[in-house]
């Protein structure tokens, strides 16, 4: 049962690794698909709580996998998923790094930039998507959402301030409501 | 090529390479002394980064580490591992800590910079999953994560938009964009056989039209 889980850690993220064109942000739609639709490792409120505590703890977002590796798994599970998501992807940037240092041919590298930029922005959107329907909509989530955009868009605030200024506000409303 | 001038001799920092970079007088490049760190300085460089970085705040830190102050690569350097941090799988973070290790100590400063930035950051996370499960049966932490979550997909459809006004505005990326999100976004397809099949498709359309541009420029 505990070994399945752990296989199964490493099915689910090991390929997404490899396919995480677009950084962590791209990975979101499949980790919410496959850990409550497939697999059922998750509810829909479990994963979005994840994603939230992925959003709000520092470094890299796609620590995610530990922290679903974690629930799904334990100690050991958080371990797997980690590894699962960085090893691959650091094998394949390491030897591409190293080639990439002695034949820079732009035209290649022109054609993979410009080929990879519309799949990772389909898949972004996709992410966003996944994370929304995971849980009920409330007219307030949605507001924040709609607020978060445009505030991250047209101005320089740091994310993180806006994340921490979200999650005081709510707190806020608990202890008022 | 210029060479190097003799540059600090008598300092006991080992010498590795020789790179330029712009310096802080106006318009005028100055050689610096590229500087190999040893590996402790590479992990705890990164732990640095790895644990004070909130959402894509790292770049900036990690050219300000590897380059501005201590000089283990160009800022050329930096941006070719950029550009390949951008483009490959994988976290940008770590693949550019990955990058930026390869350069300055090989494939040992590679591991040490991944680890630098994945472990430390990997154990606060764990604390925050510790704590979640704990307080998970009050409402209260799924209302507060709620907003979160609310947060953190603004700052991923901010992202989104931001890419989107810079991708080249023509009918197939587009289209591309939009049949991605549509299959993986709305019919809940897997994402590992779309990839497979609409990355040589996008990569192999750019390359066409790449190498139509460039034999038009070269006439």
């Amino acid at each position: 049962m505990t070994d399945n889980r752990l296989i199964g850690l490493v099915l689910v993220f090991a390929p997404l690794s490899l396919l995480s064109f677009g950084g962590g942000q791209a990975v979101v739609a499949d980790i919410g698909h496959q850990t409550v639709g497939v697999q059922q490792w998750l509810t829909g409120p479990q994963f979005q709580d994840m994603f939230a505590i992925s959003r709000a703890a520092p470094g890299p977002s796609t620590l995610i996998a530990a922290l679903i590796g974690y629930q799904v798994s334990g100690f050991l599970g958080a371990i797997i998923a980690t590894l699962a998501i960085y090893v691959p992807s650091s094998i394949v940037v390491y030897y591409i790094s190293k080639w990439w240092q002695n034949h820079p041919v732009s035209l290649i590298k022109t054609a993979v930039e410009n080929g990879l930029a519309p799949v990772a922005i389909g898949l972004i959107f996709a992410g966003a998507v996944a994370v929304i329907e995971s849980a009920p909509i409330t007219a307030l989530t949605l507001a924040t959402t709609a607020a978060c955009t445009a505030v991250l868009f047209y101005t320089k605030v740091s994310p993180y301030l806006l994340v921490l200024g979200v999650a005081a506000t709510y707190l806020g409303i608990v202890f008022v409501v | 090529m210029l060479l190097p001038k003799s540059l600090h001799k008598n300092t006991n920092i080992k010498i590795k390479r020789v790179g330029f970079s712009v310096a802080d007088t106006q318009d005028q490049t100055v050689e610096r002394v590229l500087v190999t760190p040893t590996l402790f300085q590479i992990f705890m460089a990164f732990l640095k980064i790895g644990v004070t970085s909130f959402g894509g705040s790292s770049r900036a830190q990690m050219y300000d580490e590897s380059v501005e102050r201590h000089a283990w690569l160009t800022e050329k350097d930096f941006l070719t591992g950029f550009a390949v941090a951008q483009v490959l799988p994988g976290a940008n973070p770590v693949n550019l800590a990955l990058y930026i290790g390869l350069r300055a100590r090989g494939r040992l400063g590679a591991t040490i910079a991944v680890l630098g930035m994945v472990i430390p950051a990997f154990c606060i996370i764990l604390l925050m999953g510790f704590a979640y499960k704990q307080l998970s049966d009050y409402p209260a932490t799924h209302f507060v994560l709620g907003g979160v979550a609310a947060a953190g997909v603004g700052a991923t459809l901010a992202i989104g938009v931001k890419v989107t006004t810079r991708l080249e505005r023509h009918v197939l990326p587009i289209l591309t964009a939009l049949i991605v999100f549509g299959v993986v976004g709305l019919l809940h397809w897997p994402m590992v056989p779309v990839v497979l099949v609409a990355v040589p498709f996008s990569v192999g359309l750019a390359y066409v039209k790449a190498r139509k541009q460039a034999a038009e420029t070269g006439k």
